[in-house]
C-alpha cells in the first residue's frame, strides 16, 4: 500500500507530525520498531519548558508553548498538561551574574519571558527552598504534562484522521525508486512518496540510509520517583548552573532529574542506570530542598536520547535526497517541542517552506568545519 | 568489610540457609544478605527467640526450623541481617541498604532466594481497611505475638488452614472458615492422587488441621463462591454463596488468603526470562535444573524460584550451591552430581505432592480475574476494573502500555499486588495465553528507597579475594 507519506518512528515527533499531516488530508502510514512511545517520548520527565532555551530554539519553543494549553481540546485527549511556572535556582551571586548576562541578551532580541527574582520572592514562590539559594528566574507559561498520554493523544488523533501506524515493524532498508521512497523491514516493505526520519535515538542510522551523514550520538539520561509526598512545590524547580530538576505532580510524587546519565546500548534496545550518579542527583535535591530528607525513591529509569554536537535538534530537508526530511536529535528536550515541529514538518511536505528560521538546524551544519 | 564474594546470597530462608551452609563447607567466600532482623525466612521467623510463651503451639513445622538456623549461624559465612537489597546488576553488583546507608558489594554468583508472596484476593471490597492477608496474621503472630479476635478466615490452601489452627491453639476466637477450595478442586486432586500417596503424611497433615478446626467449633462454610466485602469505611461483612444459598457474615476483620506465588520483583527487575505456570498460575523465572536462569551467573531458589514448600526451598537451595560450586570451580561434576543425588530424589517426590495441592486448592478464576467494574486492582494507584478497561480500549494492550496509561502498578508495591491479575485480564480480553500478554518491565529499586540512604552512597573498592584452591582449574 502506498502514502503520501512514510514516518519512521513513533516518538512524539512521528506522531505529532502524523496528526498534522492527516489533519491536511495527507495519507501517512508511521513506522515503528517497539510500539509507539516506547522510548524518550514515553519516559522523559515530562518537562513542558521555554526557560533557558538556547537562542535559535526561543522562536520554536515559544511558539509551541502557545499550542500546550489548548492541546487536550485539539487532540480530544488528557496530555496532563498544567502550567505550573518553571524557576531555575541560583545558588549563588555567580549564578545571579549568569542570568543578568543572559538576560541583557534576550531583552536585545525583544524576549521578556524570562524574569530575574531574588531571594525574598524565590522564598515566596518556593518556601522550602534551602537558606543559601539567593534568587533565580521564572517563566511563568512553563509546567509539566505526562509523556506517555501525550504521545498517545497525538498518535489516536491522528489515527482518527485516517493515518496509520504499523508497530512492531524495524526499517531495515531504504531505497529511492523512481518517484517512490521504497522501505523494508524483515517481511515487508512500505511505499511512499516522502519520507521523514523521526528515529531518535536510531536516526542516525536512517539518515545514512537516506544519504545523510550526521554526527548523532546517544545516551540515557536517568530519572527517578518518589512516592507520595506533602505538598511543599508548585512550580516545576531546576537550577541555573547545578544538576537538579524536579517537579511535584497533583499526586504528590517528586520526579527528579537533573541530565546524570546512564550507560544506553542502544541496539538491545537497553539502559542501564549509574546509581553512583544517581546518589549525587539525591544529594543535591536534598541540599536544595532538605524536606526531601524523607522522600522515598519509588522507581529509576532511563530513557534513550539522541544528542547532537551543539545540543540543537536537526529539523528540516534532507540534503543528499529529494522529499526527505529530517527531525531528530532533540538533545533531551524535545517533548516541549512536539506540537510545534508537527506544524514545522507538514509546512515543509505541504508547502515546501516553513515560517520559522531553521537554517540553525540544518543537517550539514557540521560539515562545513570539518577540516 | 569484604566487598567481593563466590556468592551472594539474597534471603535467609530455608532455601538461602541451606544454600550458604553448603557453599561454606566447600570454602567458597559467601555473603547471605537478609532484610529482617532475624535469618529464619517466612516460615522460621523468629523461631529461635519467639514472643510467644509457649512457641510449641505453632507446631512442629515451626520448631524444625531451629536446627537448620544453628547450622546456618555457625557456618563460616558472612551473614548481614537488616540489609534491604534493592538493586542487583548482572554483572554481579549487589546494592542494599543497611543502617541508613546504600552499600555495595559484588560476586562472581548471585543466588536468590526471596521466597513468596501471598496472592491477591482481587475481590469487591478487598482493599477496605480491616481487610487483610492470612500470612500478615500469621506475620503478627510470630513477630508480635498479636492476634485479632472474632475475625473471619477465607480462602483456601493448607497454610490458611495451618494459621486458623495455630489461632485457635492460642485460645484465639475465630468467627468463621469460609472455604473457597471448589469441588472440581477435589475431582481433580483425586485423579493425582497416585502422585500425592507418596507424600501421604502431608495430606493427612492438612486434614488434621481441618479436623481441629470442626472440633474446636468454628463454623466451617465450604465451596463458598462470589465472595464480596461489605463495607464503605471499612469492612462490615462478607457475603458469599454456598450452592444457591446467600451467606452475609458481619465481621470487623477479614483474613483472605488463596495461596502464595513466587516474589517476582527481583527476578524481574533483573529482566530474568520468565514463564507462565498454568499449574501454578503464576509467572516463574524460567531455570534449568539447576536453577540456573537465563543469565548464567545467576540462580534461584525456593518458592522465588515457583512455589516448592519450605523442604523443597531446603533441598533446591542445597542443589544450586553445589552446581555454583562447581561453576566456581571449587568442585567438580562428579561430586556435583553424586552430593545432589538426594536432595534431587526427595525433590522430585516432593513436586507430585505439590501437584496434588496445587489442583486441590487452585483458586477459582472469579477470585483471580474480576469482573465487577468498581473492583479495585491497583490498590497503590486506586485503579478499578473499569478504568483499566477504558484505557485497554484506548489501545493498550500489553501491561506496560496499560501502566504508562493508567499508572496501574506505578505505586510502592511495584505491581506486586496487581501484577498477576492485569496479565490474566489482559490474556482474557485479547483472547490470548498469558504467555503472549507478559508482564510489567520493572527496575530497581526493587524495594522503596530513601532518598537520604541513596545520598550515603558508598561505592568500596572492592577488597582482595581470599586465596582458594580451584580444584577443575577453569571456570564455567
Ligand atoms: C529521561 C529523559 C528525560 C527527558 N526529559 C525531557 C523534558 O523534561 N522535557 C523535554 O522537552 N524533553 C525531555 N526529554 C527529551 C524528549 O523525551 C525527547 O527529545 C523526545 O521525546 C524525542 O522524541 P522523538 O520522537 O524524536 O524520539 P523517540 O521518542 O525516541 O522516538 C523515536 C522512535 O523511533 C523508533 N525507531 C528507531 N529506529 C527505527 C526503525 N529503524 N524502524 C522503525 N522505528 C524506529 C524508535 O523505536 C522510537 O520509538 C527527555 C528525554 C529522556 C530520555
Ligand atoms: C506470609 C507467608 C506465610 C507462610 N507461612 C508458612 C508456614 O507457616 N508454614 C509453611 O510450611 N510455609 C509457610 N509459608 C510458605 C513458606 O514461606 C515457604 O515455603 C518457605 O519459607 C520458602 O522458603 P524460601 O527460602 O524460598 O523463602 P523465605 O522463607 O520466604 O525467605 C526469603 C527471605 O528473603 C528475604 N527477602 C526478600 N526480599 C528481600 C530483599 N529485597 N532484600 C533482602 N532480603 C529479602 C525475606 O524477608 C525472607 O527472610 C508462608 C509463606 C508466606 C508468603
Amino acid at each position: 500500500m502506498r502514502s503520501d507519506v512514510l514516518i519512521i518512528g513513533g516518538g512524539i515527533q512521528g506522531c505529532a507530525t502524523a496528526y498534522q499531516l492527516a489533519l491536511r488530508g495527507v495519507s501517512v502510514t508511521v513506522l515503528e520498531k517497539d510500539w509507539v512511545s516506547r522510548h524518550a517520548s514515553g519516559v522523559n520527565a515530562g518537562g513542558v519548558r521555554l526557560l533557558g532555551r538556547h537562542l535559535s530554539e526561543v522562536e520554536l519553543s515559544k511558539a509551541s508553548m502557545a499550542l500546550w494549553p489548548d492541546l487536550d481540546d485539539e487532540l480530544d485527549a488528557d496530555t496532563g498538561f498544567s502550567c505550573r511556572s518553571l524557576i531555575n535556582i541560583a545558588a549563588d551571586e555567580t549564578d545571579m551574574e549568569i542570568l543578568h548576562g543572559r538576560q541583557q541578551q534576550m531583552h536585545q532580541r525583544g524576549l521578556h519571558h524570562e524574569v530575574i527574582i531574588d531571594q525574598k520572592e524565590l522564598r515566596e514562590r518556593l518556601p522550602h527552598v534551602a537558606d543559601f539559594c539567593v534568587g533565580g528566574v521564572v517563566s511563568e507559561t512553563d509546567g509539566y504534562a505526562i509523556p506517555y498520554k501525550t504521545t498517545l493523544a497525538f498518535r489516536n488523533a491522528a489515527a482518527r484522521q485516517g493515518a496509520r501506524f504499523v508497530e512492531g515493524v524495524t526499517a531495515t532498508g531504504i531505497r529511492k525508486v523512481g518517484d517512490s521512497w521504497l522501505v523494508s523491514s524483515e517481511d515487508a516493505e512500505f511505499e511512499g512518496e516522502y519520507l521523514i526520519n523521526c528515529a531518535g535515538a536510531w536516526a542516525d542510522k536512517i539518515a545514512v540510509m537516506i544519504g545523510d551523514n550526521v554526527p548523532l550520538s546517544y545516551s540515557a539520561p536517568m530519572l527517578m520517583i518518589t512516592t507520595r509526598m506533602p505538598h511543599f512545590a508548585t512550580p516545576v524547580v531546576g537550577a541555573v548552573s547545578r544538576p537538579l530538576s524536579f517537579k511535584q505532580f497533583e499526586n504528590g510524587t517528586v520526579l527528579i532529574g537533573g541530565g546524570a546519565k546512564g550507560f544506553a546500548d542502544r541496539d538491545a534496545n537497553r539502559t542501564r542506570l549509574d546509581y553512583a550518579k544517581l546518589a549525587g542527583g539525591a544529594k543535591n535535591a536534598i541540599d536544595f530542598f532538605p524536606i526531601m530528607k524523607s522522600a522515598s525513591i519509588n522507581r529509576m529509569w532511563a530513557g534513550l536520547e539522541a544528542y547532537m554536537p551543539d545540543n540543537l535538534p536537526v529539523i528540516g530537508k534532507a540534503v543528499n535526497a529529494d522529499k526527505a526530511f529530517h527531525v531528530f536529535g532533540f538533545s533531551a528536550h524535545g517533548f516541549q517541542m512536539g506540537p510545534i515541529v508537527g506544524q514545522v514538518m507538514a509546512d515543509l511536505v505541504t508547502e515546501g517552506s516553513s515560517s520559522f528560521d531553521l537554517q540553525a538546524f540544518r543537517i550539514d551544519r557540521f560539515e562545513r568545519k570539518v577540516l | 568489610m569484604q566487598t567481593s564474594f563466590d556468592i551472594a546470597i539474597i534471603g535467609a530462608g530455608p532455601a538461602g540457609m541451606s544454600a550458604a551452609i553448603t557453599a561454606a563447607e566447600t570454602g567458597a567466600s559467601v555473603v547471605v544478605l537478609d532484610d529482617k532482623p532475624k535469618a529464619g525466612g517466612q516460615i522460621y521467623r523468629n523461631v529461635a527467640d519467639s514472643p510467644l510463651q509457649d512457641p510449641n503451639l505453632l507446631g512442629e513445622d515451626y520448631l524444625q526450623g531451629k536446627a537448620l538456623l544453628e547450622r546456618f549461624e555457625n557456618s563460616p559465612v558472612e551473614r548481614i541481617q537488616g540489609a534491604t537489597v534493592w538493586h542487583l546488576g548482572d554483572n554481579g553488583e549487589v546494592l542494599f541498604s543497611k543502617d541508613q546507608q546504600t552499600c555495595s558489594l559484588t560476586a562472581r554468583e548471585l543466588m536468590l532466594s526471596c521466597g513468596a508472596m501471598e496472592r491477591p484476593f482481587p475481590i469487591p471490597g478487598w482493599h477496605l481497611p480491616g481487610v487483610m492477608s492470612a500470612g500478615s496474621a500469621q506475620v503478627m503472630l510470630k513477630s508480635d505475638a498479636l492476634v485479632m479476635d472474632g475475625a473471619i478466615f477465607a480462602g483456601t490452601g493448607p497454610l490458611l488452614y495451618l494459621i486458623v489452627a495455630q489461632y485457635l491453639r492460642l485460645g484465639v476466637k475465630v468467627k468463621a472458615l469460609v472455604d473457597t477450595t471448589s469441588k472440581s478442586g477435589y475431582i481433580q486432586a483425586a485423579s493425582h492422587f497416585g502422585g500425592a500417596l507418596s507424600g501421604l503424611p502431608m495430606i493427612q497433615k492438612g486434614l488434621t488441621l481441618l479436623a481441629e478446626i470442626k472440633r474446636a467449633g468454628v463454623p466451617v462454610y465450604r465451596f463458598a463462591e462470589s465472595l464480596s466485602v461489605q463495607g464503605e469505611e471499612k469492612v462490615t461483612a462478607l457475603q458469599f454463596n454456598c450452592g444457591k444459598q446467600q451467606h452475609l457474615l458481619e465481621t470487623e476483620h477479614l483474613f483472605l488468603h488463596q495461596g502464595v506465588i513466587p516474589n517476582l520483583n527481583m527476578t524481574r527487575s533483573l529482566g530474568l526470562e520468565h514463564r507462565w505456570c498454568e499449574q501454578q498460575l503464576c509467572w516463574k523465572p524460567d531455570l534449568n535444573e539447576w536453577g540456573q536462569s537465563s543469565i548464567d551467573s545467576i540462580s534461584v531458589a525456593g518458592d522465588c524460584s515457583g512455589i516448592v514448600g519450605a523442604d523443597g526451598s531446603q533441598m533446591m537451595g542445597k542443589m544450586v550451591a553445589l552446581n555454583q560450586l562447581y561453576r566456581l570451580g571449587l568442585i567438580d561434576r562428579e561430586q556435583r552430581d553424586q552430593q545432589a543425588v538426594s536432595s534431587r530424589k526427595q525433590l522430585s517426590r516432593l513436586n507430585s505432592f505439590r501437584r496434588f495441592i496445587d489442583t486441590l486448592y487452585r483458586p477459582i478464576d472469579q477470585h483471580r480475574i474480576p469482573s465487577q467494574a468498581d473492583t479495585v486492582i491497583c490498590r497503590c494507584e486506586e485503579q478499578n476494573l473499569e478504568q483499566l478497561q477504558q484505557g485497554f480500549a484506548q489501545g493498550a494492550r500489553g501491561p506496560n502500555e496499560l501502566k504508562g496509561l493508567t499508572r496501574c502498578g506505578m505505586g510502592p508495591c511495584q505491581g506486586r499486588q496487581c501484577g498477576h491479575t492485569v496479565s490474566e485480564l489482559l490474556a482474557q480480553w485479547r483472547g490470548e495465553r498469558v504467555e503472549e500478554v507478559g508482564y510489567y518491565r520493572l527496575r530497581s529499586p526493587m524495594r522503596l528507597l530513601n532518598l537520604t540512604e541513596l545520598s550515603r552512597f558508598n561505592r568500596i573498592s572492592a577488597a582482595n579475594p581470599p586465596e582458594k584452591k580451584v580444584l577443575a582449574g577453569e571456570r564455567r
